[in-house]
C-alpha cells in the first residue's frame, strides 16, 4: 500500500514535470505544441551528450533547459508565429517540426537505444519502505519546479504581463505590453521545460529518437483536463497518474498505458472546459 | 417544364433532367485510369508493383482523411484505426477460424461492421452540439491509441506487438492484387468525386466554413459528421482488409497514431479538399519512401518533414492548387466555372394564421457566473409585427436573441413558439419550430457561391442529393425578392467571399428567409451598410410583416431606422425591459431620452 | 496652437471591420492640454475611431500623428508606449487580476509606482486600501474609477477615454469629471473622450464633435450657448 502511494506520488511528479511546458505554451499562446515530445527527446539527448562528454550528470538538467530554450526561440520565430490565426494548422506544423527533430537526432546520434548515467542510483529507506532514491528526488524537483513557476508567474513583471496576455491579449497590447515578445519568451520557456523534463526522466528510461512520443499524448490530455493553472495540473497529475498506477498494478500494464487517454477523453466529454474551471 | 415540388420535410420528387452531374466525365476519367492501371503491371518490375499495391490501398485511406478534414474540417488522426480494424478482421478470421470464400466475406463484413460501429461511437463522443473542433481531434487521436493497445493486450490471439503473419490467404499473381487495389481506389475516388460535387458535398464545405451558421439553418451537423465518419470508417476497413489479405502480415502499427499522422501529411502536401491531390500525394510519397528506405531512410523522412512544415506555413492549400494554376495557364479554357442555377419560386406553404401566438416569453433570465445579463424578461410577439429591441451597449439585446434561437442559452424562464415549448432544444430544432436567425456580422459560407449558399439554406425544405446537383434553385418569394432586388441574382456563380459587404448582409438575410421562418430574429442587419442599402432592407422587412405576416424581432442601434419601420419597440436597459410600447410612446419617453442623450439613470427604484 | 505639435492629429481617417467601412474620412485634432469630446449614437463609429488610433484596426486611408510623429502603421503596444493611456469601453480591466496588478500594468516602472499610487490614491482613496482585492469583485462604479486610475498612473500626455460614464450614477460621474479636470490642470494632459452623456461631455471638454455614420456631422466649442441643444438634437430619437 505504501509503495503504491509512493508510486502514485512519483508518477504524478513526473507527469507534472513533463506536462508543465505544454501547459504554459497552451495558456499564453492558445497553441498546442505537438513538438513537445520532440523537445523531451532533445532533453534526453542533451543528458546523453552530458554523459558522453564526461560531465557531472547533474549538469544535464540546466544544459537541457538551455538547449531547449534556444531552440524554442528559433522555432517560435520561424514556424509558430505565422500560424497564430490557424490553431489547427499550428498543431500540424509543430508535429512536422517533431518529425524534423526526430530525424536530425537519428542522423546525429543513430537510431539505437542509448543509456544515460543516473546522477544518483540505488534505493533508500523512506517511511519504512525501500524506494528508488532518484524517483524520490524527482518528487522534490517537481515540487521545486511548481514553486519556481508559481513565483515566475505571480511575482515577476514577465509573469504579470503573461497573465495579462492570457486574460485579454488586446487589452494588454493597448496598455503597452508587447504580446509578441511575451509569446516568444513563453515558447522558449515551454521548450526549455520540456527539454529539462526529458533530461529528468532519462535516468529512468532509455534514450531513443522516439522517446518523447508516448509522453506527448499523456501530457496533452493532462493539460486539457487540468486547464491553465499550476495547482490544477498538480491535482490532475495525481488523479490521472494515480489511476494509471492503480490500473497498471491491479489490472494490466497495457491497460494502464490507456488509462490517462481514455479517462481524459471521458472527462472532457462530460466537462469540456476541464475538471477545475467554471 | 412545370412541376410541382412538394415542400416541407417530405422529399421533393424531381426528374432526372433537372439534375446535373459529372457522371459522364467521371466515367471517362475512371475508364482512362483503369486502362492505365490495367496495363501498368506489364511495364513495371515486381518490386514496384508490390509497393504500389500498398500505396494504392493507403491512397484510398488518405482519400477518407481528405473527405473528413479537407472538405468537412474535421482534423482526424484516427483513420489508421479503421485500416487496422479491417486488417485485423482479415488476419484474425483467417488465422483462427478458417479460410475460404465464405470466411473471406465474413471477415470483410466483420471488419466493416466493427469499423462502422467504432466510428459511430467515436462520432457520438466527438461531435456533439457545441463540441470544440480540438476535442474531436483528441478523440480520434485517443482512438488510435486505444485500438493499438487492445491489439497489444490481445496476447497470442492478436500476436501482441509482433502481430500476425503466415495465415492462409489467396496467393494470386501480383497483377491480380494490383488490379483489385487499383480498381478499388478508382471506384472509391469516383464515388467520392461525385459526392463532394453534389449538393450534399456543398453542405460539407458549409460545415467546414461555418458550422454555427449551419446549425442555425437547421442542418443536423452532428448527424452528418457522424455518418461521414461511419462511411469513412467502412472504406478504411475495406482498404485494411485488402492490405492484410495481400501482404499476409498485420502489426499494431497499422492502427497506430503514426500512420494516422502520416495520412495527414500526404493530404496536406497533396492539397486538402482536392481529392486527387491527396491520392497522388499518398502514392508518390509512399512509393518514394519505400524506394529510399534502403538507401537514405533518415534523410528522406527529414525532407518530408521539412516539406510538410513549409507547406503548412506557406502553402496551406497544398501543392495541388499550384499544379492546377500552372495547368490552367497553359491550357486555356480548362477552368471549370461553377454554373449558376436557374431560380424559381418555391410554392408557398399553407400557413394557418391566427391560431397560436408566434412568440411568448415568460420570466426569461440569463446569467454568466454572478453577472446577471437578463432578468425577468416578459413579452409577446404577434403575427405581422416588427418589434425592435433597442438599448445601450450591454443591455442584453444580443443575449436575448440568442436565448430565442438556442434552447441551451437561457438560465431560466419559458419560451413558447406557436404554442410549443422551446425547451432545451439545439438551434437546428429551433429552426424547425419556425425561427430564423441572422447574425450581427454577415455569416455566409466564404468559398461557396451565392447559389450554393442559398441551396445549403434550403437543406430542410429541399433535402440535397448526395450524388448530383440540381440545376434549378427554388426559393420562397421573400428570399427571391431580396436576391433579385439586391442584384444577387446576377452573381449566383460568384463566391460569397468576393461579395461587397452590403451584398453579404443581403445574402445572409436571403438565406434566413429561405428557411421559410415564421419568426425572424435580426441582429443589427444594417450595420455597416450605406443609407441606400438600409432603406432597401427596411422596405423589404416592412413588406415581410405586412404581406407574409411574419413576426420580426430587430436589434438596432440606429433609432431613425427603428422609428421608420417598427410597429412596436422594446427598450432594454441593464438586462431588464424598461419600456414596451408603440413607436410614439417610446419616442416621447423621458426615460429613453435620458438613456440615449445624457443624464445618467438611477434605476434604484425598480431594482430588487 | 503655434509651434508645438498637436497631441493627436487624425486626418482623413477611414477604417472598419472586414469590408464594412465604419469610419469615413474623419479629421480630429487635439492640442496639448486640450479636451475634445466625440458624441454620437451607438454604432456610429466613435469607438472604431479610437481602436484605429490605437492600431487595433488598420487605417485604410488617412493618418494618425501623435505629438507630431506618424504612428499610423504602429502596433498597439508601441502606440501605447508613446505616453498614451487608452481606456476601452468593454472589458477594460483585468477582472481576475488584483487591483494592484491592474494599476501596475498602467505603470510598469517599479520606481515610479509608489509615487504615482500616492497621487492617484488621493483622487480615489478606496484603491489604496484594496490593492490585493480581485478587480472583478469591485462594483461597476469602482471598476470605472480603477480604469481612470490606471490611466492616470501612466502619467500620460494623451488619454483616449471610451464612454467612461456608461451606466454610472450621477455622483460617480461627477467624481470622474473632477478627476479628469484636475489631472489636466496638474499635468496638462490632452484628452479625446467618446461620450453619449452630453452633460458630462460639455462639463469636461473644451470642444465637441458629433459623429454620424462614420463622419463628423457637427462640431463646436463647449462655450457656445446652444451647444447642449444642438447635440441633443443630433442624438434624439
Amino acid at each position: 500500500m505504501g509503495v503504491l502511494l509512493l508510486d502514485i506520488v512519483t508518477t504524478a511528479a513526473i507527469l507534472f514535470a513533463v506536462a508543465s511546458g505544454l501547459m504554459i505554451i497552451l495558456g499564453v499562446m492558445k497553441l498546442i505544441n505537438f513538438a513537445h515530445g520532440a523537445f523531451l527527446t532533445i532533453g534526453g539527448y542533451a543528458a546523453f551528450a552530458t554523459t558522453q562528454l564526461g560531465w557531472n550528470p547533474w549538469l544535464a538538467i540546466p544544459f537541457a533547459a538551455l538547449v531547449g530554450f534556444i531552440l524554442g526561440l528559433i522555432v517560435e520565430r520561424v514556424i509558430v508565429r505565422p500560424l497564430y490565426a490557424r490553431p489547427l494548422d499550428a498543431i500540424l506544423a509543430t508535429w512536422g517540426l517533431g518529425i524534423i527533430i526526430g530525424q536530425v537526432i537519428t542522423i546525429v546520434f543513430g537510431r539505437q537505444v542509448q543509456f544515460v548515467q543516473s546522477p544518483i542510483s540505488g534505493a533508500i529507506e523512506f517511511l519504512g519502505y525501500s524506494y528508488s532514491t532518484y524517483r524520490l528526488i524527482l518528487v522534490a524537483l517537481a515540487a521545486l519546479l511548481a514553486v519556481a513557476l508559481t513565483a515566475l508567474f505571480y511575482f515577476t513583471r514577465f509573469g504579470l504581463n503573461a497573465r495579462a496576455v492570457i486574460m485579454n491579449e488586446d487589452l494588454a497590447r493597448g496598455l503597452g505590453i508587447d504580446s509578441t515578445r511575451v509569446r516568444l519568451i513563453t515558447f522558449g520557456l515551454g521548450a526549455a521545460l520540456a527539454s529539462m523534463a526529458g533530461a529528468l526522466i532519462t535516468p529512468l528510461i532509455s534514450v531513443d529518437p522516439n522517446l518523447g512520443l508516448p509522453w506527448l499524448i499523456n501530457s496533452f490530455m493532462l493539460v486539457l483536463v487540468s486547464g491553465i493553472s499550476i495547482p490544477s495540473l498538480i491535482v490532475a497529475s495525481l488523479i490521472l497518474g494515480g489511476a494509471q498506477v492503480v490500473v497498471s498494478t491491479y489490472v494490466s500494464a497495457i491497460l494502464g498505458g490507456l488509462t490517462i487517454v481514455v479517462l481524459a477523453a471521458v472527462i472532457l466529454r462530460i466537462r469540456p472546459q476541464g475538471l477545475f474551471s467554471g | 417544364m412545370v412541376e410541382q415540388v412538394q415542400n416541407g420535410p417530405a422529399k421533393g420528387r424531381r426528374t432526372a433532367a433537372r439534375r446535373r452531374s459529372d457522371l459522364a466525365n467521371v466515367l471517362k476519367v475512371s475508364v482512362a485510369a483503369l486502362v492505365v492501371l490495367g496495363v501498368a503491371p506489364f511495364f513495371l518490375d515486381i518490386y514496384t508493383i508490390n509497393i504500389l499495391i500498398r500505396a494504392l490501398l493507403l491512397a484510398a485511406l488518405a482519400l477518407t482523411v481528405d473527405l473528413l478534414w479537407g472538405y468537412t474540417g474535421i482534423l482526424t488522426f484516427g483513420q489508421s484505426a479503421f485500416f487496422g480494424i479491417g486488417a485485423y478482421a482479415c488476419a484474425l478470421v483467417f488465422t483462427h477460424w478458417g479460410f475460404g470464400a465464405g470466411w473471406a466475406i465474413l471477415a470483410l463484413a466483420l471488419g466493416i461492421l466493427t469499423a462502422m460501429a467504432v466510428a459511430a461511437l467515436v462520432g457520438w463522443l466527438a461531435f456533439y452540439h457545441g463540441a470544440s473542433p480540438l476535442y474531436g481531434s483528441i478523440v480520434t487521436l485517443a482512438l488510435t491509441i486505444v485500438v493499438t493497445q487492445i491489439i497489444y493486450a490481445g496476447g497470442r490471439t492478436t500476436g501482441s506487438s509482433s502481430g500476425l503473419s503466415g495465415f492462409p490467404t489467396y496467393y494470386w499473381p501480383l497483377e491480380t492484387w494490383f488490379w483489385i487495389a487499383g480498381a478499388f481506389l478508382v471506384v472509391v475516388t469516383a464515388l467520392a468525386w461525385l459526392f463532394v460535387h453534389s449538393d450534399m458535398g456543398r453542405v460539407l464545405v458549409a460545415i467546414r466554413e461555418n458550422e454555427n451558421r449551419c446549425a442555425y439553418l437547421g442542418i443536423p451537423v452532428s448527424r452528418i459528421k457522424i455518418l461521414l465518419l461511419v462511411a469513412s470508417g467502412a472504406i478504411g476497413a475495406i482498404a485494411g482488409f485488402g492490405y492484410a489479405a495481400f501482404t499476409n502480415v498485420v502489426a499494431p502499427e497499422l492502427a497506430g497514431f503514426l500512420l494516422g499522422t502520416e495520412l495527414l501529411i500526404w493530404v496536406a502536401l497533396g492539397g486538402r479538399g482536392t481529392l486527387i491531390g491527396p491520392v497522388i500525394g499518398a502514392i508518390l510519397i509512399d512509393v518514394t519512401s519505400s524506394y529510399l528506405s534502403g538507401s537514405l531512410p533518415f534523410y528522406w523522412k527529414l525532407l518530408v518533414g521539412i516539406l510538410f512544415v513549409v507547406v503548412i506555413v506557406a502553402l496551406p492549400q497544398g501543392l495541388m492548387p499550384e499544379v492546377t494554376k500552372i495547368w490552367r495557364r497553359f491550357v486555356p479554357g480548362a477552368r471549370r466555372k461553377a454554373e449558376a442555377p436557374k431560380l424559381e419560386p418555391a410554392p408557398a406553404r399553407g400557413v394557418v394564421h391566427g391560431k397560436e401566438q408566434p412568440l411568448t416569453v415568460r420570466g426569461v433570465h440569463r446569467h454568466f457566473g454572478s453577472l446577471q445579463v437578463l432578468q425577468g424578461i416578459d413579452f409577446e410577439a404577434k403575427e405581422g409585427e416588427l418589434l425592435s429591441l433597442v438599448g445601450p451597449n450591454g443591455a442584453g439585446k444580443t443575449t436575448l436573441i440568442r436565448c430565442l434561437a438556442d434552447g441551451y442559452e437561457r438560465s431560466g424562464g419559458d419560451i413558447t413558439i406557436f404554442g410549443k415549448d422551446l425547451g432545451r432544444w439545439p438551434p437546428e430544432r429551433c429552426v424547425a419550430l419556425g425561427i430564423g436567425r441572422k447574425f450581427q456580422t454577415a455569416n455566409v459560407f466564404a468559398t461557396l457561391t451565392v447559389g450554393e449558399c442559398l441551396r445549403v439554406a434550403r437543406y430542410r425544405m429541399a433535402p440535397p442529393s448526395i450524388w448530383t446537383s440540381d440545376t434549378t434553385l427554388g426559393l420562397p418569394e421573400a428570399a427571391l425578392r431580396i436576391v433579385e432586388e439586391t442584384g444577387l441574382a446576377q452573381s449566383l456563380d460568384t463566391e460569397a467571399r468576393h461579395l461587397a459587404h452590403g451584398q453579404k448582409q443581403a445574402l445572409e438575410l436571403a438565406m434566413v428567409l429561405a428557411l421559410e421562418p415564421r419568426i425572424v430574429l435580426l441582429d443589427e442587419p444594417t450595420a455597416g451598410l450605406t443609407r441606400v442599402e438600409r432603406e432597401r432592407i427596411g422596405a423589404i422587412l416592412t413588406s415581410l410583416t405586412e404581406r407574409e405576416r411574419l413576426s420580426i424581432l430587430l436589434v438596432e442601434h440606429d433609432l431613425d431606422f427603428v422609428r421608420e419601420i417598427s410597429s412596436r419597440v422594446i427598450v432594454l436597459h441593464q438586462g431588464k425591459i424598461l419600456l414596451d410600447g408603440s413607436v410614439e410612446e417610446v419616442v416621447d419617453s423621458e426615460l429613453v431620452r435620458e438613456i440615449y442623450a445624457g443624464t445618467a439613470l438611477n434605476l434604484k427604484g425598480d431594482g430588487p | 496652437m503655434s509651434g508645438e505639435a498637436a497631441a493627436l492629429a487624425i486626418s482623413g481617417l477611414t477604417s472598419g471591420y472586414g469590408e464594412a467601412i465604419v469610419v469615413r474620412g474623419i479629421n480630429v485634432t487635439v492640442a496639448p492640454g486640450e479636451i475634445v469630446a466625440l458624441l454620437g449614437k451607438n454604432g456610429m463609429g466613435k469607438s472604431t475611431l479610437l481602436k484605429t488610433v490605437m492600431g487595433f484596426l488598420p487605417a485604410r486611408e488617412g493618418k494618425v500623428l501623435l505629438h507630431g510623429g506618424d504612428v499610423t502603421k504602429f502596433p498597439p503596444h508601441r502606440i501605447a508606449r508613446q505616453a498614451i493611456a487608452y481606456t476601452p469601453q468593454e472589458q477594460a480591466i483585468f477582472q481576475d487580476l488584483s487591483v494592484g496588478d491592474n494599476l501596475s500594468i498602467g505603470q510598469p516602472e517599479a520606481k515610479w509606482f509608489d509615487e504615482e499610487l500616492e497621487r492617484v490614491g488621493e483622487v480615489f482613496p478606496f484603491l489604496k486600501e484594496r490593492l490585493s482585492q480581485r478587480a472583478g469583485t469591485l462594483s461597476g462604479g469602482e471598476q470605472k474609477m480603477l480604469l481612470i486610475a490606471r490611466a492616470l498612473m501612466a502619467r500620460p500626455k494623451l488619454m483616449l477615454v471610451d464612454e467612461i460614464t456608461e451606466g454610472l450614477q450621477p455622483s460617480i460621474i461627477e467624481r470622474l469629471a473632477k478627476a479628469l479636470l484636475a489631472e489636466r490642470g496638474r499635468t496638462g494632459v490632452a484628452m479625446l473622450l467618446v461620450e453619449q452623456n452630453v452633460r458630462f461631455a460639455l462639463e469636461v471638454a473644451d470642444r465637441w464633435a458629433v459623429v454620424k455614420l462614420g463622419e463628423i456631422d457637427d462640431e463646436g466649442s463647449s462655450d457656445t450657448k446652444n451647444a447642449a441643444e444642438r447635440i441633443a438634437n443630433h442624438l434624439s430619437v
